[in-house]
C-alpha cells in the first residue's frame, strides 16, 4: 500500500514537473533557441551590412581615385560604375535570398512553437483518432 | 539566507532525483522507443489501422521526456529567490541527497558528481579522503551549509555545486589547514579551484551560444588582398574558423582597450606592444583580432570585422632576395592592405623588420614614411631591449609609434591563463593537469626559466612536464621532474629513503674524503639539511660560507666533496679562480651573457643552478667584484648584462681565502683552539682592510680551517692511496703500502706552510711510479697486489731533502 502511494506520488510529480516545465521554461527555451537561430541567420546573411554597402564597389575593384587625363578619369568612373553595379547586383540578390530564408525560418519557428504547445495533447488526440477509427484516404 | 534547512521533499529535490535516473542507457531506450512508435504508427496507418494514431501520439511521451531532461533536468538551475539549501544546490548533488544528510554522506555522494570528480583529479581531494575527515553527525551539516553559502558568495557561483561542497566539507574538518598544506595548497587555491570549475562549465555553455562574426557579406565591400594573403597570415580568418579561447585578464584587457582607443581616434594609426617575451604580446594581438570579429562587442564601427594580418618576414625575404626587391615588394603589400580598407597589419617581433640578421631584414627606411603618415593601421610587437636598441639607432621611428607597455602577469593571472592553455595541452598530449602542477610551474618557472616572462615561462614548463606525467596525470612532481631532467636542477624535496639517509649521514660521507675540519663539515651539512627539509630562507642561497685557512688544509676539497657527495659529482662545482678577476673590467666578464661567454658565472649558474659555487682565493678579487657579490650573497640573485635576474638560491656559495694564514698558524702553534680566536681573527681581517665588514657580514658562517698535523696527514695518505687503488681497480690491481712506508711518506711530504698539498706529489712520485714500473716489467698480473715497502719508498725519495727539492721544483 505504501509502495503504491509513493509510486503514484512520484508519477504525479514526474508529470507535473514535466508539464509545468513544458509550458513555462521549456516554451521560453524554445523561443530562445528560435531567436538564437534567427540571430545566426541574420548574422550570416548580414542584411544590414548589405544594405549599408549596397552601392559600394564590389571587393573595392577599381575603387581608387585616379589622377590623370579626362579620358582616364572617365574610364575609371565607368569601371567604378560597373564595379558598383556588380556589387549592388550581388548584394541585392543576397538580400532577397537572406530575407526569404529568414522569413522561412520565422514561419518554421512559429510552427514549431505551436506544435510545442499541442505536443502534450497528442497522446490524447491519437487515442481519439483511434477510437473514431479515422484513417486518411490516400489518393494516388 | 535566514534558514539553512534542507527540504528533501521540495519540488526541486524531486526533479533532481528524477534527473539522476536519466542515464545514457535510459536516454537511448527513450529515443529508440519514440522512433519505433512513430515508425510502427505510420505503418499501421498505411495499413489502414487507426491504432497507429495511438502509437504516434504516445511516441511523443518519450520524446518529451528527452526534451525535458536536456532542457531542465540535466542542468537544474538554482532558484532566483532561494529560501532553503535545496533551492541552491546544484542538481548533480541534490539528486543524491538523503533525507537527513550527514557530512560523511555528502562527502560520499560527491564521488558521483562531475564537481567532486573534478576536485579529486585536479586537486587530489577524493571523496573517500573527505569521508574519512567528515563527521557522521547530521547536526554538523548546518556548519557545512553555512561554509558553502559563504563560498558561493565569494566565488559568485550560480549554485552550490559539488566543487563548493568539497571545499566546504574540507573547511569544516578539524585541522584542515594542515591537511591542505600537505597537498601543497592553501584556501585561496581551493577557491580558485571552484572558480576554475565554474569557468570550464561557462566555456561549455559559451560554445552553445550563437556567434556573430559578420556573415558572408562582411568582406564584400572590402578589397582583394592576394599579395597580402601570400606573405601574411590572416589570424582573423583562423579565429573565425576555429574559434578562440581567451582568458580575460585585467592586465591584458587594459592594453587591449588602449590599442582600440588608438585606432578609434584620428591620430597615427599604429601601436607598438613592448614587453618581455612570454608576457603575452602575441596573445593580445589574437585577442584583439577576436574582439574585432565579435559583432556583439563594444567596438567602433570603423574597426568592426577588420582583419588582422601578421606579416611573415622569412616569406618576404625568400620571395625578394635581390637587392632592392624587398623595398619594392613591401610597399605593394602595404598599398594593397590600405586599399582593402579593412586590414590591420601586424609585425610580430617587429625587430625582424628593423634589424639585419638571419631571417630578419632592416627595412626601416621603407616602413618609416608609412608609419609616420599614420594612415595604414599597423600593430607591432617588440621586446624591451630591442625597442631600446632600435630607439637608439632610429629615434624618429620610435617617435612615430604609439607605445603600449605589456608587463608580465602576476601569480593569480598566470594560473588563470594556464588553466585555459592547459585545455589545449591536455588535448595534444592526452594528459590531465593537477592544479598543483600549475602552481609548481609558476614557482619553478619564475625561478629557473630566464628567457621568457610570465605567463610564457609557466606554459613552457607545463608543456615539457606533460612528457613526465604519471599515468596520464601531470602533478607537481612531473613539473619538478621535467625541470630536473631538462635543466639538470634538483628541486624535489628530500623524500626518498636514500636521500634522507644521505642527509642524516652527510658528515660521515664527507669525512670519507676529508680529514678532520669537523666544524666546517658540520656547518655545511647543517645548511644542506635545512635546505632540503624546507626550513631555510628561500630568498637566499642554500648556504654562504667563507673558508679561511692556510693552503692545503681542505678548503677546496670540502667544496668538491660536497658537490660529489650531495650534488652527485664533482662536475657540480662552479669554480672561479678569483685571481683572474683582479681588475674592474672583470665585472663584465663575471656577469656576461651566456651567448657571448659561456664561462661567465651567471651563464654557468643559469645552466646549472643546483651547484657548489667555489670562489677560490676571494681576497685576490677586485673590490668591485666583491661588491657585485653582495646581492648574490644577501638575496640569492645576480643580474647579468642583459639585466636578467639569475637565481643563486639553489646554490651553496663557498669563498675560500688564504688571508691571514700565517696568523692562524701562529695562533694554533701557540696552543689556541680555532673557536677561541675566530672573532678576533675576523676583526684583524677587517682592520687590515683585506675584507670590508659588509662583505664578511653577508656570509652565513665564516669557518676557520686549521693546519693539519702529522697524524691527520697519515689519514690523508690513506685517502690518497684509496684514490690510487680506485684508479687501478679497472685493471684488477691493488697497491698496499707498508705502515712504516706511509709514515715515511708523511715525513717526506709534510710542509707546515703548504699543508697536505705536497703529499699528493710525493705519493705520485713514490707509489704511482713504483706501480707503473712494475706493470711495465710484466711482474704484475690482474688480481695481484703490489706491495710497496719502506725500502722502495726510500729508494725513490731517499731523503726528506730530495722530496723538498721536488716540491720546490713544482712550486
Amino acid at each position: 500500500m505504501v509502495y503504491y502511494n509513493v509510486s503514484s506520488y512520484n508519477s504525479n510529480m514526474f508529470l507535473m514537473g514535466m508539464l509545468s516545465w513544458w509550458y513555462s521554461n521549456g516554451l521560453l527555451g524554445r523561443v530562445r533557441t528560435m531567436k538564437d537561430r534567427l540571430i545566426t541567420s541574420v548574422d550570416f546573411f548580414s542584411i544590414n551590412l548589405l544594405i549599408s554597402t549596397l552601392f559600394a564597389p564590389y571587393k573595392q575593384i577599381s575603387a581608387g581615385a585616379v589622377v590623370g587625363s579626362l579620358t582616364n578619369q572617365m574610364h575609371a568612373f565607368f569601371d567604378r560604375l560597373v564595379s558598383r553595379f556588380i556589387g549592388a547586383f550581388v548584394r541585392g540578390f543576397m538580400i532577397l535570398l537572406g530575407s526569404f530564408t529568414i522569413l522561412l525560418q520565422v514561419v518554421f519557428g512559429v510552427t514549431v512553437l505551436i506544435f510545442w504547445l499541442i505536443l502534450p495533447l497528442l497522446p490524447i488526440i491519437g487515442l481519439i483518432l483511434t477510437v473514431v477509427d479515422w484513417i486518411p484516404i490516400w489518393k494516388i | 539566507m535566514e534558514d539553512l534547512k534542507f527540504n528533501y521533499h521540495s519540488f526541486r529535490s524531486e526533479k533532481a532525483r528524477i534527473s539522476i535516473k536519466f542515464n545514457k542507457t535510459l536516454l537511448t531506450i527513450l529515443f529508440i522507443t519514440a522512433l519505433s512508435l512513430v515508425i510502427s504508427g505510420f505503418i499501421f496507418i498505411v495499413l489502414e489501422m487507426s491504432f497507429g494514431w495511438t502509437l504516434i501520439g504516445f511516441s511523443f511521451v518519450p520524446a518529451m521526456m528527452i526534451e525535458w531532461y536536456n532542457g531542465e533536468l540535466h542542468h537544474l538551475s538554482a532558484l532566483k529567490e532561494s529560501k532553503q539549501i535545496d533551492d541552491l544546490l546544484s542538481g548533480e548533488v541534490l539528486g543524491y541527497m538523503s533525507k537527513s544528510p550527514t557530512p560523511r554522506q555528502v562527502a560520499g555522494l560527491l564521488a558521483r558528481t562531475p564537481g567532486g570528480r573534478f576536485f579529486a583529479v585536479r586537486f587530489g581531494i577524493a571523496s573517500n579522503f573527505l569521508q574519512d575527515l567528515s563527521s557522521d553527525n547530521k547536526d554538523d551539516m548546518q556548519m557545512v551549509w553555512q561554509e558553502a553559502v559563504a563560498l558561493r558568495k565569494i566565488t559568485d557561483s550560480r549554485n552550490l555545486s559539488a566543487a563548493i561542497l568539497v571545499v566546504a566539507l574540507l573547511k569544516c574538518s578539524a585541522n584542515y589547514q594542515v591537511l591542505i598544506s600537505h597537498l601543497q595548497l592553501d584556501i585561496d587555491d581551493l577557491i580558485r579551484g571552484i572558480e576554475w570549475y565554474d569557468h570550464l562549465r561557462g566555456l561549455i555553455e559559451q560554445g552553445h551560444s550563437p556567434r556573430r562574426t559578420g556573415g558572408i557579406a562582411r568582406d564584400w565591400s572590402f578589397g582583394w588582398t592576394p599579395l597580402l594573403s601570400r606573405f601574411g597570415q590572416n589570424i582573423s580568418q583562423q579565429i573565425g574558423n576555429s574559434g578562440t579561447l581567451f582568458t580575460s585578464l585585467a592586465t591584458h584587457s587594459e592594453s587591449l582597450d588602449q590599442v582600440i582607443n588608438i585606432f578609434r581616434k584620428n591620430g597615427r594609426q599604429n601601436a607598438v606592444l613592448v614587453g618581455p617575451s612570454g608576457a603575452g604580446k602575441t596573445e593580445i594581438i589574437h585577442a584583439f583580432a577576436s574582439r574585432l570579429l565579435d559583432g556583439s562587442a563594444d567596438i567602433p564601427p570603423n574597426l568592426r570585422f577588420n582583419q588582422v594580418f601578421i606579416l611573415d618576414s622569412s616569406a618576404l625575404i625568400a620571395a625578394a632576395p635581390g637587392r632592392g626587391e624587398l623595398e619594392q615588394l613591401i610597399p605593394r603589400i602595404l598599398v594593397e592592405a590600405y586599399k582593402a580598407k579593412n586590414i590591420i597589419i601586424c609585425l610580430d617581433n617587429a625587430q625582424l623588420f628593423f634589424e639585419d640578421g638571419v631571417g630578419s631584414v632592416d627595412i626601416t627606411n621603407t616602413l618609416l614614411p608609412i608609419i609616420e603618415a599614420g594612415n595604414l593601421r599597423i600593430l607591432l610587437t617588440m621586446d624591451e631591449q630591442r625597442y631600446l636598441r632600435i630607439s637608439r639607432r632610429s629615434p624618429e621611428l620610435i617617435n612615430a609609434l604609439n607605445r603600449i607597455s605589456i608587463n608580465p602577469v602576476d601569480r593569480a593571472e598566470t594560473i588563470a591563463v594556464i588553466q585555459d592553455k592547459s585545455i589545449l595541452i591536455e588535448f595534444q598530449h592526452h594528459v590531465t593537469f593537477m592544479y598543483q602542477s600549475f602552481v609548481e610551474a609558476y614557482c619553478l618557472g619564475d625561478r629557473y626559466v630566464h628567457e621568457l616572462a610570465m605567463p610564457g615561462k609557466a606554459i613552457k614548463l607545463l608543456e615539457s612536464a606533460a612528457n613526465y606525467s604519471e599515468g596520464g596525470l601531470v602533478t607537481a612532481e612531473s613539473v619538478r621532474q621535467s625541470i630536473e631532467k631538462t635543466l639538470g636542477i634538483k628541486v624535489s624535496v628530500a623524500t626518498g629513503n636514500d636521500e634522507r639517509e644521505k642527509l642524516l649521514n652527510l658528515e660521515s660521507l664527507i669525512h670519507k674524503r676529508m680529514i678532520n675540519q669537523t666544524r666546517a663539515v658540520k656547518v655545511v651539512s647543517d645548511a644542506l639539511r635545512r635546505a632540503r627539509t624546507g626550513v631555510r630562507n628561500q630568498s637566499r642561497p642554500i648556504g654562504t660560507f667563507l673558508f679561511l685557512g692556510p693552503t692545503g688544509v681542505g678548503k677546496s676539497e670540502l667544496a668538491k666533496a660536497l658537490a660529489d657527495v650531495y650534488f652527485g659529482g664533482e662536475d657540480r662545482i662552479i669554480r672561479l679562480d678569483m685571481n683572474e678577476y683582479t681588475s674592474n673590467n672583470d665585472v663584465a666578464r663575471l656577469i656576461a651573457d651566456g651567448a657571448d661567454n659561456t664561462h661567465s658565472l651567471t651563464a654557468r649558474v643559469m645552466k646549472q643552478p643546483f651547484s657548489v659555487i667555489l670562489l677560490d682565493e676571494i681576497e685576490k678579487a677586485h673590490p668591485n667584484i666583491l661588491s657585485t657579490f653582495l646581492q648574490m650573497l644577501d638575496e640569492g640573485v645576480l643580474r647579468d648584462v642583459k639585466n636578467r635576474e639569475i637565481s643563486f638560491r639553489d646554490a651553496i656559495v663557498i669563498a675560500t681565502s688564504n688571508a691571514g694564514a700565517d696568523r692562524i698558524r701562529e695562533y694554533i702553534e701557540r696552543g689556541y683552539d680555532v673557536e677561541q680566536f675566530e672573532s678576533q681573527f675576523v676583526d684583524e681581517l677587517i682592520n687590515s682592510n683585506q675584507f670590508r665588514p659588509e662583505f664578511l657580514n653577508r656570509f652565513d658562517e665564516i669557518v676557520m680551517f686549521r693546519p693539519l698535523n702529522k697524524p691527520e696527514l697519515l689519514q690523508v695518505v690513506d685517502l690518497m692511496l684509496n684514490s690510487v687503488n680506485k684508479t687501478l681497480a679497472s685493471q684488477k690491481i691493488s697497491v698496499n703500502v707498508a705502515s712504516d712506508a706511509k709514515e715515511y711518506l708523511v715525513e717526506a711530504g709534510y710542509d707546515p706552510r703548504l699543508g697536505a698539498r705536497p703529499m699528493r706529489r710525493v705519493i705520485q712520485r713514490a707509489v704511482e711510479n713504483t706501480v707503473a714500473k712494475q706493470m711495465l716489467s710484466g711482474d704484475v698480473t690482474p688480481g695481484s697486489v703490489i706491495e710497496v715497502s719502506l725500502t722502495q719508498v726510500r729508494q725513490l725519495l731517499d731523503s726528506k731533502s730530495k722530496a723538498q727539492t721536488l716540491i720546490n721544483e713544482k712550486r
